[in-house]
């Protein structure tokens, strides 16, 4: 999460990265999050191991 | 002799002009949703900006696409569960749209299974299109593949769903199931619709890294329809000669895929995302009779009593000391998931209830949050930590004051942030801080919302690659269910019990 290692547990979702990253208010203020591959993903989308993901 | 050279040259040219390099191109289209969960009324997130979504006007659009050309409506699995609006009916009501809109197939998603073997099945009976599920082993009414005739070309669908569907369910709902290798499962099907399709298409719930890497080690994929990630592929991407779309989330948006056919392979794809968003009269109205019928269901389910309380139910006072409704919730998580103690913040509970009949309604603004629960293993030291961040807040009245069952605590708030906890005592004995003990929470303080950064940390040291935690197995997560939700945890509890009394037992005590 913008470049911060965050673990999580098996079936958690971005909203649960951007908790543990300290970011979810800013999305909830209006900021994206994005993959690594620059696509929007929603908030309870599924995440995998190493998988990059970017709040812009 | 020249009559034969003039009949050759004309069976030349003739089988030339007609074989698959001459043919006329065949345009198809492809209409695509993943991740609905339910979301049958327009919808707006916070941060959002307007209203997005809405399945008839999804609808709407679906018919006017159609009318252009042959066309396939596909989902890429998570359909059923996930709004109020479906989890009331257990997804049923989410079936009756998707027969309205004349789908032609959908793969399961990882919260298909979330009501449990029998719905699921009754799910797949009642949908008028067929359910995949390749790698699925165990539930026959799940079909391995679809073949469709769209303007004369044979387009087979292969559904494939996350295979980590059991570590995200719960274990008696995926019992006797096997969930195999999507890339095993890919190429067998592959080599079996070889001469029975022209066209493959994977509908996914793989989630989109996962598709990528299906289509690097896979050839011979056209298309993926993917799912589970949730991600807003505004164009098609392209890994090697495979298309890979995905539709973002709950009907916000409408994948369009226009294929091009000529000289036996996709010669052009085009492809976008059609926002949605609910404008007046742009509706598909059988659609939208079946969303208003539900919706009115709806408020009779809300009205169900689920259970009576002899006592007012305290949560006015969960941000700075023990409550009655603290207790019985976290009595109710202790007992559901065995673990030692349970600890939740606060701010869980958002609204008192007041003594007399319990309905689903009243849990509803009670317990608004989607939580599930988890059980972590923790050691005496981490959850005195625990316990004095959850206190350090108590002048302030943050949500994250702890509510708890499994273990009675003292504190000082007049004490300095850190150093205010000071007996703690769990079934009966004093915290040991070297001994584990397992703790129940809420996956949001799992994930270490309200800045319970200790359960976070509890996850590091694992492996980088493998960064996800799995349970059991010596790791520090016991128990995690993300298909059950805390307010339906409570909501069983109250009608197989029927009436609760909870009374304050000195669980948490200020001192000074």
């Amino acid at each position: 999460m913008n470049q911060r290692p965050v673990d999580l547990m098996a079936g958690m979702t971005v909203r649960h990265a951007l908790m543990a990253a300290g970011l979810l208010e800013e999305v909830e203020q209006g900021r994206r999050v994005h993959d690594e591959w620059g696509n929007e993903v929603g908030l309870e989308g599924a995440l995998s191991p190493g998988l990059q993901l970017w709040v812009k | 002799m020249k009559r034969s050279i003039f009949t050759i040259l004309f069976l030349i040219i003739f089988s030339a002009l007609i074989s698959p390099l001459h043919a006329a191109p065949t345009s198809l289209r492809i209409l695509y949703v993943n991740d609905f969960h339910g979301y049958a009324e327009p919808y707006k997130a916070k941060g959002d900006g307007p209203l997005q979504g809405g399945i008839a006007y999804l609808a709407a659009r679906v018919n006017q696409l159609r009318r252009e050309k042959p066309t396939l409506l596909l989902a890429a699995g998570d359909m059923i569960r996930g709004n109020t609006w479906a989890n009331l009916f257990q997804g049923f009501s989410v079936i009756e749209l998707m027969n309205a809109m004349k789908f032609d197939a959908m793969v399961v998603g990882n919260h298909e299974f979330d009501y449990g073997p029998k719905v699921l099945k009754e799910i797949i009976a009642r949908a008028r299109f067929p359910v995949l599920g390749a790698n699925v082993a165990g539930l026959p009414a799940l079909k391995p593949y679809v073949i469709k005739s769209v303007a004369g070309v044979r387009v087979g669908i292969i559904g494939l769903v996350t295979p980590e569907t059991p570590e995200l369910a719960n274990p008696k709902d995926v019992q006797g199931l096997k969930f195999a290798s999507p890339e095993a499962t890919a190429r067998k099907y592959l080599h079996q619709l070889r001469n029975q399709a022209e066209v493959i298409i994977i509908l996914s719930h793989l989630g989109y890294p996962e598709d990528r890497a299906l289509a690097e080690k896979v050839p011979g994929i056209d298309v993926i329809v993917g799912g589970h990630t949730h991600t807003k592929l505004d164009k098609p991407a392209r890994v090697n000669d495979t298309i890979i779309v995905q539709a973002w989330e709950y009907g916000k948006v409408l994948g369009v895929l226009d294929l091009t056919r000529k000289a036996g392979k996709i010669s052009l794809a085009k492809g976008y995302l059609e926002a949605i968003q609910p404008e007046p009269g742009q509706d598909d109205p059988a659609v939208s009779r079946i969303v208003a019928k539900y919706q009115q269901k709806m408020d009779g389910v809300l009205q169900q009593v689920v259970g009576e309380t002899d006592v007012d139910l305290d949560a006015d006072h969960a941000r700075s000391r023990e409550t009655n409704f603290g207790d019985l919730v976290t009595d109710i998580i202790r007992q559901k998931t065995g673990a030692e103690v349970a600890l939740i913040n606060g701010g869980t509970l958002r609204r008192s209830l007041v003594k007399g009949v319990i309905r689903q309604q009243d849990l509803y603004s009670a317990l608004p949050f989607d939580n599930y629960l988890v059980v972590l293993k923790l050691t005496g030291g981490q959850i005195k930590e625990a316990l004095e961040h959850g206190v350090s807040g108590v002048a302030e009245k943050a949500g994250r004051f702890p509510q708890v069952s499994g273990l009675t605590f003292t504190y000082n708030p007049a004490a300095p942030v850190g150093s205010r906890v000071k007996e703690v005592i769990i079934g009966g004995q004093p915290l040991k801080p070297e001994q584990e003990y397992t703790l129940a929470t809420n996956d949001f303080l799992a994930a270490g919302g309200d800045k319970y950064t200790v359960f976070v940390e509890l996850l590091k040291g694992d492996a980088a690659p493998q960064a996800q935690v799995k349970m059991g197995k010596g790791g520090k997560v016991m128990y995690s269910q993300p298909g059950k939700q805390l307010r339906e945890v409570v909501a069983d509890f109250l009608q197989a019990q029927g009436k609760v009394a909870p009374a304050l037992e000195g669980r948490i005590k200020e001192v000074r």
